[in-house]
């Protein structure tokens, strides 16, 4: 008996990894869900460094903090006035005075004892790229690739907190729906009509202006919004056809109880589905989040959204590719990792949809 | 549906109710807000009243129109500023769908048609990019782009004030009759494309349809030559002139959803039997791809597309603030951020029965579209 049992528990092994093996093949096959998942590694990469580098003291807390850290780069400058009426010989017109590595007089007013002529030391706040900021500082001097790190980390958690509470909900609620029907059903329906309906950004609008949202309650407010809405009917069409499959009544001729047939034989027949639902909620998490930081609602450190927000208000945006540093990489970065998971729902959509499949 | 909309205004009088320290009260306090103005917040609000006779007050509220004063804009109601902002947006956004709706469709059918190929995947990766790119920040790259470095577009803002100055009408008459001419132009040209859809031959339906376009064209330009009409032209141009920027960014976002669902739709039924049976019969490539298979795929496109409004809604509140063009959207975030309780209800309950609406279209459309249902319903 023992010995059986031993012999049914390794062949249930064995075959969930040559499952493994073939969906993976299946989804290696797909070249847009290969470059997703490139790039979702990627992130992830950036996520897991920077708690290491810190650790092992290759970055100092006080320089490379991304909220509190502080660098004072500095570079030396001519002290020049400049003239009331252009052209002059050395400046053509009002916007090449101060030239490269001049600085005007008056902007000077805290120093005294500075005369034109001079060389004067001056902080560069936002410092372009060096080797020691690889993606510069922004205007407060807070070292920009950290930020990037520390937004990828936000991201990952609530992305993918969000999408697993909602597709939990979900999943379950759309089984339940499909399996007793009635008046359950019903009411399951209409109540995610009523989530679809509700307009969801306005909606985090209004629960952000009477409760600081940090970043672990917006995941619960989308995961909660995300759960109830459409997926649960998308859930539950698939589950209805699960239930009239053959097996799960040989399943309840041999006297299985409701419950049983209902998460061992029917959840992991709607599991992909609701994984690829996964997969596809984590981009609009991480959007929504964006989002919200951006027009500055969120109580959080620093986010994508947030830096985005930052060199807005501190009006670098309308600077165009001159301070390219705090434009570029924190847009680019929210659109990269959105993607990326768009990507891989599609790839993932090709091993778990057998109709598309190329053949 | 109704029980729905009921749910629907309670709980979102319940949402707002929840705000801490009784945020109807505590603005009371507001020294700017006139003593009358006071009392009928108070009357209107029921607030000396237990919460669930509140909760019956704002319903029997929401049907009168009655949300008190704005606590910003003092003498006006919020009903005021809300139809003063939603042609605006209307007009905005029914642009923005039809066109991003016709875009995505098309460059949807396309990609599924050329399956495999080297142009597919690079009009997949440019569609994924620009389903996924960061809203906000694509819009003010394109606001930078082009209203700051080419300055072909201004940056911002529906109108020019100066050009305002001495205009003898307010935007609003303006707004309400492009409106007007937009939907008058969509009718004619829908009716012009049922009447030559019967029409078995191509020829003579593609010159039909050709004709009626040069017929709208010109009876347009009449239009705005004519009367009443010239004297407002500048003013409109100058409006349509604003709408240019944010139209182009909102389309390039918003068509990428329909485009990539299409090309899902269209891949599946390209596997159908009765596509084979076309080619077997022998009719141009052309033909079967517009008119048996994207005909199928429409369906489920058109349904996501009116789920998609209730998106388009919340899309339209960041447009609006990064274009600042003063619709409901910027007056919803405004009213929410200056904590204007009455205006951020009333403007909330508009965007919900505005999405109710939108629901009951997509019911009512969806059977039309799909026969089956039509005829099962009828017995």
């Amino acid at each position: 008996m023992q010995i059986n049992e031993q012999k049914e528990k390794n062949l249930q092994k064995q075959l969930r990894r040559e499952a493994i093996n073939r969906n993976w093949k299946l989804f290696s096959q797909s070249k847009l869900g290969m470059i997703g998942l490139a790039i979702v590694t990627f992130f992830l990469f950036l996520a897991l460094l920077q708690p290491v580098l810190f650790f092992t003291g290759l970055w100092s807390q006080g320089v490379y903090n991304p909220v509190v850290g502080y660098d004072r780069i500095t570079e030396t400058k001519l002290v020049v006035e400049c003239p009331k009426e252009y052209p002059t010989p050395e400046y053509e017109n009002y916007a090449s005075c101060p030239g490269d590595g001049e600085v005007q007089k008056k902007m000077l007013y805290l120093a005294q004892g500075v005369e034109v002529g001079d060389m004067y030391e001056v902080y560069l706040q936002p410092a372009p790229p060096s080797i020691k900021h690889i993606l510069g500082t922004d205007s407060l001097g807070r070292d920009v690739f950290s930020q990037i790190m520390e937004g990828s980390q936000v991201a990952f958690v609530l992305g993918l907190l969000s999408a697993t509470l909602g597709v939990g909900i979900s999943t379950i609620l759309g089984t339940v729906a499909a399996f007793y029907g009635g008046r359950v059903d019903r009411y399951l329906m209409r109540q995610s009509d009523l989530v679809l309906m509700l307009p969801t950004l306005p909606l985090l609008f209004i629960i952000s202006a009477f409760a600081e949202l940090k970043i672990w309650h917006l995941a619960v407010v989308l995961g909660v919004i995300g759960g109830l809405g459409g997926s649960v009917i998308t859930i539950k069409s698939q589950a209805l056809q699960v239930k009239v499959k053959p097996f799960v009544d040989s399943a309840r001729i041999t006297g299985g109880s409701q419950r049983k047939i209902m998460f061992s034989h029917v959840l992991p027949n709607v599991a992909p589905l609701a994984l690829l639902f996964m997969v596809f909620s984590v981009t609009g998490a991480i959007a929504s989040e964006s989002v919200l930081s951006f027009l500055g609602l969120l109580n959080i450190d620093m986010s994508w959204g947030l830096m985005i927000y930052l060199s807005q208000t501190d009006g670098f945006i309308f600077s165009g590719l001159e301070y390219w540093w705090l434009i570029l990489p924190a847009g680019l970065s929210v659109t990269f990792l959105a993607g990326g998971f768009y990507l891989v729902g599609r790839g993932l959509d090709d091993v778990f949809n057998p109709r598309l499949r190329k053949r | 549906m109704i029980v729905v909309f009921f749910i629907f205004l309670v709980s979102s009088y319940l949402l707002f109710n929840a705000i801490p320290g009784n945020a109807f009260s505590n603005l009371l306090l507001n020294p700017n807000l006139p003593p009358d103005a006071y009392e009928k917040v108070l009357q209107t609000y029921g607030l000396d009243k237990p919460l669930f006779e509140r909760v019956q007050l704002y319903v029997v509220n929401f049907f009168k129109g009655d949300f008190g004063y704005s606590y910003k804009y003092y003498p006006q109601t919020p009903i005021e500023l809300i139809a003063e902002r939603l042609p605006r947006t209307l007009m905005l956004f029914s642009v923005v769908n039809i066109i991003s709706f016709y875009t995505g469709f098309f460059v949807g059918k396309v990609l599924a048609w050329r399956r495999g190929t080297k142009s597919e995947t690079w009009i997949t990766v440019t569609s994924v990019f620009s389903y996924t790119v960061f809203y906000p920040w694509f819009a003010l790259m394109m606001l930078w782009f082009f209203g700051y470095k080419l300055g072909w577009f201004p940056i911002g803002k529906f109108l020019y004030p100066e050009k305002w100055y001495d205009a003898p009408f307010d935007s609003d008459i303006i707004f309400a009759m492009m409106i007007k001419f937009v939907v008058v132009i969509s009718i004619l040209q829908f009716i012009a494309y049922t009447v030559s859809r019967g029409i078995e031959a191509l020829s003579i339906r593609r010159n039909i349809r050709f004709t009626s376009l040069v017929l709208i064209f010109i009876g347009s330009y009449f239009y705005w030559n004519t009367g009443e009409a010239l004297a407002r032209k500048p003013y409109a141009a100058d409006i349509a002139y604003h709408m240019i920027l944010p139209v182009l960014v909102v389309t390039i976002v918003a068509f990428a959803g329909t485009a990539l669902l299409t090309r899902t739709t269209m891949m599946e039924v390209l596997k159908e039997d009765y596509i084979l049976t076309a080619r077997a019969k022998g009719i141009s490539q052309k033909r079967i791809r517009d008119r048996h298979a994207a005909r199928t795929a429409l369906l489920p496109v058109v349904t996501s597309f009116i789920f998609t409004i209730v998106t388009i809604i919340d899309g339209s509140v960041l447009t609006e603030q990064i274009f600042s063009w003063p619709g409901m959207g910027q007056l919803l975030l405004q009213s929410v951020l200056n904590e204007d309780i009455p205006v951020a209800m009333a403007a909330f309950s508009f965007v919900g029965v505005f999405a109710l609406l939108a629901h009951l279209i997509a019911d009512i459309s969806y059977s039309y579209l799909d026969p089956r249902i039509r005829i099962k319903s009828q017995g």
